[in-house]
């Protein structure tokens, strides 16, 4: 099995459907000569050309809509939004007109766009560059929206985003681009709508997005020293949700830990505790717990930006919590 | 907040404890991990430790026994105001008297957390369990967060605990599957198992007419009736005496010896409500019929209400497993290390045998020795296997 940082492996999705498929091209903000700001695009120019690596004026509501329009015309766009907080920027084309146009036409218009985005923190970018903002898009009816954290699963969801008809806002984590890991040779395409079990475990459930999939991973093994055996989900897509594994696992586990870098209120998590105390009610054998980021404006501090971001610890001590071992 | 320090349950079938004494005054500081009390049990006294870090700023319960799960004192920060301590720890003479009572009948007062206004604090899981179950709430002590029921501490309630307050009506089955935790005794008992299970054991059976027997407990009923004798009893007296003749079989393998002991001290396996246990009639050869059945009927009484101490349990030399009141005809047992043997009774049965030259229906037994073969060969544990069958079917000679 080849090895790829999360990077490539997103790089690699979009070149892939490139070479074999003319209706898909990128766009956005310096993607071109500069590579993307992160350098996810970087080389993909030379290969492809300008008309299909597509440099766009510094307006991310003009680019959304382009390709939206280029969506509904058959193409199937890749839009790169800079960072998720630019998503705000784009919000009227992406969730009034992407996200409603094949319900408002009856089903004679499909808009087969993808927006790739990134944010998180951990490198002290400040309170304007590194949100996660998913929360904001999963409230809307006619968005998929996809959260992946390894590379072989950013790879096959890309994938499977290009390809699905329906507009895809596709959230990548900053700090995840160096990661590696193996993938398949080939392609797998991964179904939208479908969980991940990184790991099996008995006591708890831990269900985690983005980079604090990595973290409740540290904190499982923590726990296991203290006889704790933690089960980690990655949903991988927000919306739609794979709510027959989430609940299947807490029915097992009777505890659950909700993890994501987002603020805990009113974010991604709260969906989640909400579904599995619905449908596992008679299984829950403690209160949800949730972790997320305090409930404040990044600072730019290191130090603080450390502290008001979850890490492996917070998630830890969750897990205790649920377990009456805090 | 003030977090609360709750008597922790230590171990098998731990119902509650007796605070011997302090380790830290109020007032002092404590670290995570730190011995903050010492706790005596019934099996053991030890040290507990602390769970948080902060000031020791309340002692609710200075000495005295104390149920498992019960709010002890409080930690927290310096000057910090701790919730009024009469709420959460009734004073120690109402503990002590109410708590001997309270396990063998349908509780008088509730044992759960129950708030202001009459609910119980309990888990959905723990709920739905006791729906399930059949098990009424109230009579659950809860061990989790701030005196919450959790499922575990139903399926103990529904162990050991005080009775069902109603029996369920009929048993669903939601089909799935049942999934129960393992409880302490049950490591310690598939633990010790696995243990026995390597040993190097050989089996050896006979069969013994009971006629006497029986009718020498009958006679014993008759004139005794208070204490209630068994064909238990007679097996541990002439097992005993057996042992006695045959000291190569009341034994233990060690590395460089092999141990003979002194007396005949007969453990009888029982059933209890949490798992098997063992307590053990001692010095057996030198009681009468009567008093091992005294002996017997208080161990195995104390065994089903998990109040057994610990030298009811330690220094067994040999073990009888009955499983006759089941109508097992003959089984074999596994090895209760370090003894070096083990017998499996089976239940008396009329069984068609050969007699006096021709055939006749007489009450047998079959027993079923399981030996270490490290201590003892097989020779000599085929005569003390003998022996116990001349002295069932001639029980006068043993005695």
């Amino acid at each position: 099995m080849p090895e790829l940082t999360y990077r490539e492996a997103v790089r690699d999705a979009l070149s892939t459907a490139m070479r074999q498929d003319d209706d898909v091209f990128i766009m956005g903000e310096d993607i071109a000569e500069m590579g993307g700001s992160m350098g996810v695009t970087a080389g993909m120019l030379d290969e492809f050309g300008k008309e299909r690596v597509r440099n766009t004026p510094i307006s991310e509501m003009a680019l959304a809509g382009a390709a939206i329009g280029a969506a509904m015309q058959g193409m199937r766009p890749v839009a790169e939004i800079m960072y998720e907080d630019f998503l705000t920027l784009a919000a009227e084309q992406v969730v009034n007109q992407a996200a409603k146009l094949r319900y408002m036409s009856g089903g004679q218009l499909t808009v087969p766009v993808v927006f790739r985005t990134q944010g998180g923190a951990g490198w002290s970018p400040g309170a304007q560059h590194a949100q996660q903002l998913e929360a904001w898009f999963v409230h809307i009816p006619g968005l998929k929206v996809v959260f992946a954290s390894t590379p072989e699963d950013v790879r096959g969801l890309l994938w499977s985003a290009i390809y699905d008809d329906n507009p895809v806002v596709f959230f990548e984590h900053r700090t995840l681009y160096p990661i590696k890991g193996d993938v398949p040779q080939e392609i797998e395409p991964i179904p939208i709508g479908r969980a991940r079990v990184h790991r099996e475990g008995g006591d708890v459930t831990v269900i985690a997005t983005g980079r604090l999939v990595h973290e409740s991973l540290k904190a499982a093994e923590e726990a296991e020293r203290d006889g704790i055996s933690v089960e980690v989900v990655d949903p991988r897509t927000l919306q739609p949700l794979d709510e027959e594994t989430l609940v299947s696992s807490v029915k097992k586990t009777n505890r659950a830990v909700v993890a994501h870098e987002a603020v805990t209120r009113m974010g991604f998590g709260a969906e989640v505790a909400a579904v599995l105390q619905y449908q596992a009610f008679d299984w829950l054998d403690a209160p949800i717990e949730r972790v997320g980021a305090k409930f404040a404006p990044l600072p730019f501090a290191p130090v603080m930006e450390n502290f008001v971001v979850p890490h492996a610890e917070d998630v830890l001590a969750a897990i205790k919590r649920t377990v009456g071992k805090a | 907040m003030a977090t609360e320090v709750i008597l922790p349950r230590l171990g098998q079938g731990m119902e509650s404890g007796t605070i011997v004494r302090w380790l830290k005054s109020e007032g002092e500081p404590v670290q995570k991990g730190e011995p903050l009390f010492e706790l005596d049990t019934d099996k053991v006294t030890q040290e507990v430790e602390a769970e948080t870090a902060g000031v020791l700023l309340k002692i609710a319960v200075p000495e005295g026994e104390v149920p498992v799960g019960q709010t002890v004192a409080f930690i927290g920060q310096q000057g910090e105001d701790v919730p009024e301590v009469a709420a959460a720890a009734p004073p120690q003479e109402e503990t002590k008297a109410a708590e001997p009572e309270a396990v063998e009948e349908a509780p008088q007062q509730p044992a759960a957390v129950v708030s202001g206004n009459g609910r119980i604090k309990a888990s959905p899981l723990a709920r739905r369990l006791a729906r399930e179950r059949g098990i009424d709430l109230r009579s659950v002590r809860g061990t989790g967060p701030e005196g919450r029921i959790v499922a575990e501490d139903v399926e103990r309630a529904e162990a050991g605990g005080p009775a069902p307050v109603a029996l369920p009506t009929a048993p669903t089955s939601t089909g799935e599957v049942e999934r129960i935790q393992l409880t302490s005794i049950r490591k310690t008992i598939a633990r010790r198992l696995t243990e026995a299970w390597q040993i190097p054991v050989f089996q050896l059976q006979t069969s013994a007419d009971m006629t006497r027997v029986n009718a020498l407990v009958a006679r014993l009923r008759e004139r005794d009736p208070d204490v209630r004798a068994t064909v238990t009893d007679v097996l541990t007296k002439i097992s005993a005496q057996a042992l006695m003749r045959h000291r190569e079989v009341n034994a233990e393998f060690t590395d460089d010896a092999i141990l003979l002991h002194p007396r005949a001290n007969v453990g009888l396996a029982v059933a209890a409500p949490q798992g098997l246990v063992v307590p053990v009639i001692h010095s057996a050869e030198r009681l009468s019929l009567t008093e091992i059945a005294a002996v017997r009927s208080d161990l195995v009484g104390r065994a089903r209400e998990s109040k057994l101490r610990a030298e009811d349990i330690e220094g067994g030399t040999f073990t009888i497993s009955n499983l006759g009141m089941y109508a097992v005809e003959r089984f074999t047992a596994v090895l209760n290390p370090p003894q070096a043997a083990i017998v499996a009774v089976g239940a008396t049965e009329d069984r068609v045998v050969p007699f006096d030259g021709g055939t006749a229906v007489r009450p047998m037994v079959t027993l079923t020795g399981t030996f270490d073969h490290r201590a003892v060969d097989g020779a000599p544990a085929a005569a003390f296997l003998q022996t116990l069958k001349e002295s069932l079917e001639d029980p006068g000679l043993a005695l």
